[in-house]
């Protein structure tokens, strides 16, 4: 329930946040990729620096993050294939080798089938997504936004104690 | 307005995250890697790896572990090893290739087959990685063989129902029935064709007339030298014809033993449904001790075919499980490179052994490694102590590898066990076992061999009331020593499994002595059960195919006198007419 609760204030606060449509779809771009990525990975510290470092919406971040995780896990299958085909591709091997007895390459785990088929899939599906997510934020704001900002429930939503620590990171 | 792109004021609290992250790796560096090997421990071996303490000391390069136990993976509440201490020196700088080199470990107070209160087998239960493949593979190698099964506890030798459908001599006897009709079928018709009527009616004819005709009769000479050629054509006619009769009755004849062959494997079929008791010395041999041998063999395969997994030849990317989490688990892709380090070398260690007890043995092992192409030598190991010789290689260097142990290891306290078939126990006492194995490439060669010369024997109460078991129990008490040596040899798919022992003639010969009437009598009746059953019939057939033959070897043979007969006459006629008179 509080997951959920979580998800909810996120998804408001971020989309009534005083950021621009951009900010928040590329935050929602950068959480795609640890929520379409397994998790503990040294990428997605990377990611996640970037979305503390740049001025992105870190709440979006956190709702990219929330809506992309059961899809990575769904997506699970597709990014071991995609792994497999890529790692084990003749043509590849000369390349997959060096990096692999390369220092401090072998900790990103690009060794893993689905750690790289799904790296692989999500920054392919990062611009789409941002371009995709800044239309949706735009539009949602110009057409029901502003009738959600002053219901009751929403109100009572960003009472809570969660949304003033949002708050701290809002761009 | 200018959107500024970064987020200044975040430096502070990603900063402080980061040093969080430090105070705890250093606050729980030491637990996560004990966790993580012993999460990768049991994840290669199939068996439950724990740990009681393990400490990084990466500045020095030191890694000690302190209460190592593995389970075993093949017994539920065994332990395969236990160590009082590991310590391991380790590379440090190889560790930023995710490499795990070890220069050296010291591991003291190893103890091998302790008791464990929970069971630690991992790859059993759950089949799942390389461990539990491997495990399914081994099994399914080790039942393979046809261990016979004695079958004394009652001493009784029954008979199972014999399906008159199972024999192969009955559609034997139909098969050569429906051969010999058609045989005479199409020797009739090869009779007919040969129109010998109109050649015999001619040469009679012929013949008359010669008798009556005088020597300057020329026409009816040459009529008659002509008749004779016509006999001559159907005589070869009726050779080819005899010729074929032969060849048919001849395979009828085979068809004929055939049915011998198929009531005698009917016999055997019969007989392989009797429970008999087995009376040949290598079949006693095989079924007291096979499955007891058979075991070692498999453990010993099932830890060389995961070396063989984890120990590739070869410089190919090898792709084995990727980590078990919440996420699909995928593929760890390694990509070995020439000169440069492998994924896991252990350069040497030393063992401090504790067996039978508190007594202290040594050992060695040295190039034990993920990459052998890359270490390019082969993993050696050795021990040695009071009564203990063992060593073993693994080549894994070239293209098919060779895989070597060896051990005798005397003065151990073997466990008691169950003599299969048999409600008796047998206790080996303190015994010297021997191993000797060899798997080069796919072919196997190995040998296992217990001596004691203070077993000790127990029966069950089951086995008190019966002939057999007290003969058995009569013959076995009183032998205190005991030789068992299995012998395994041939492909690994196919292998070859003997067994023998200092027991087998013993019991072998008493059984014959006990049960040999029995048992005759039992096949004797078993005989009759079968012959009651193809008798009716095998006996008719075989009647057809002997009429079929005598019918068709007389009607030739006739035809072939009346033809001779005409032939001889007509010459005669001829040289009588013909011969010159002098006055």
């Amino acid at each position: 329930v509080f997951a959920l609760i979580k998800l909810i204030q996120s998804l408001f606060g971020a989309l009534h946040s005083e950021g621009t449509p951009g900010q928040l779809a590329a935050g929602i771009a950068l959480g795609s990729i640890m929520g379409l990525t397994p998790l503990v990975n040294p990428h997605n510290a990377v990611v996640f620096a970037l979305l503390v470092l740049l001025n992105v919406s870190f709440a979006g971040g956190m709702l990219g993050w929330a809506l992309f995780v059961p899809i990575g896990f769904l997506l699970d299958p597709l990014f071991d294939w995609i792994g497999h085909g890529l790692l084990l591709a003749p043509s590849l091997r000369g390349m997959w080798t060096s990096l692999y007895n390369t220092p401090i390459v072998p900790l990103t785990n690009f060794n893993n089938t689905v750690v790289l088929g799904s790296l692989v899939f999500a920054l392919l599906a990062f611009v789409p997504l941002f371009l995709a997510a800044r239309w949706a934020v735009a539009r949602y704001r110009a057409t029901v936004g502003e009738r959600v900002r002053q219901s009751r429930w929403y109100r009572a939503l960003t009472a809570t104690k969660l949304y003033n620590v949002y708050r701290m990171f809002r761009p | 307005m200018r959107v500024k792109i970064f987020r200044w004021r975040a430096i502070g609290p990603l900063l402080v995250l980061l040093v969080i992250a430090g105070v705890l790796w250093w606050l729980f560096a030491d637990t996560i890697a004990r966790r993580e090997t012993q999460k990768v421990g049991t994840q290669m071996l199939g068996a439950k790896v724990e740990i009681q303490d393990l400490h990084l000391d990466l500045r020095n390069g030191d890694v000690t572990i302190r209460g190592l136990t593995i389970a075993s993976p093949h017994e539920a509440f065994k332990n395969l090893l236990q160590a009082d201490e590991i310590v391991a020196d380790l590379d440090v700088v190889p560790l930023t290739e995710k490499k795990i080199i070890i220069d050296r470990i010291v591991a003291n107070g190893l103890r091998f087959g302790t008791p464990r209160q929970t069971d630690g087998r991992v790859a059993a239960k759950s089949g799942e990685g390389i461990a539990g493949r491997v495990l399914a593979e081994t099994r399914q190698w080790a039942s393979q063989f046809q261990i016979p099964v004695l079958q004394l506890a009652t001493g009784k030798i029954s008979i199972d129902s014999l399906d008159p459908r199972r024999l192969s001599t009955i559609p034997a006897a139909e098969a050569l029935g429906a051969k010999a009709d058609s045989s005479r079928r199409a020797w009739q018709a090869a009779f007919d064709t040969l129109h010998l009527g109109p050649a015999l009616d001619s040469a009679s004819a012929t013949l008359e007339r010669l008798k009556r005709a005088r020597a300057t009769d020329l026409a009816t000479l040459n009529e008659a030298r002509q008749a004779i050629n016509r006999l001559k054509r159907a005589r070869d006619r009726v050779t080819t014809l005899e010729r074929n009769v032969t060849q048919g009755t001849a395979n009828l004849k085979a068809g004929i033993a055939g049915l011998d062959s198929a009531r005698r494997r009917d016999y055997a079929f019969a007989r392989s449904l009797l429970q008999l008791p087995s009376l040949d010395a290598p079949e006693v041999g095989s079924a007291l001790f096979a499955p007891g041998a058979i075991k070692p063999f498999e453990r010993v395969l099932y830890w060389t075919q995961l070396a063989r997994r984890y120990m590739p030849p070869g410089l190919l990317p090898r792709a084995t499980t990727g980590p078990s989490r919440a996420r699909r688990a995928g593929e760890d892709v390694r990509f070995p490179k020439e000169r440069a380090l492998p994924r896991f070398l252990l350069r040497s260690a030393e063992l401090s052994i504790f067996l039978k007890g508190t007594q202290r043995y040594a050992g060695q092992l040295t190039g034990l490694t993920s990459d052998p192409a890359l270490y390019g030598r082969p993993m050696l190991a050795h021990a040695t102590g009071p009564q203990l010789t063992a060593g073993a290689m693994l080549n894994h260097l070239r293209g098919v590898p060779v895989d070597t142990a060896g051990a005798t290891l005397g003065g151990i306290r073997l466990p008691a066990f169950q003599v299969p078939g048999l409600p008796l126990r047998l206790d080996p006492g303190a015994a010297t076992t021997q191993l000797g194995f060899n798997l080069d490439g796919d072919t196997i060669h190995a040998r296992f061999a217990i001596r004691s010369s203070n077993v000790r024997w127990a029966r069950d109460s089951g086995f008190a009331n019966t002939t057999i078991g007290d003969l058995i129990w009569r013959t076995v008490s009183g032998i205190s020593n005991l030789d068992v040596e299995a012998r395994l040899s041939g492909e690994l798919h196919r292998p070859q499994l003997a067994v023998r022992s200092n027991l087998d003639q013993a019991i072998a010969s008493r059984l014959r002595e006990v049960l040999g009437e029995e048992v005759a009598a039992a096949e004797r009746q078993m005989r009759e059960r079968v012959d009651a059953l193809i008798n009716d019939k095998v006996g008719p057939v075989r009647a057809r195919v002997n009429e079929v033959q005598t019918q068709a070897q007389a009607q030739v043979a006739q035809q072939r006198a009346r033809l001779d007969e005409l032939q001889r006459e007509l010459e005669q006629r001829l040289r009588d007419m013909t011969r010159l008179r002098l006055p």
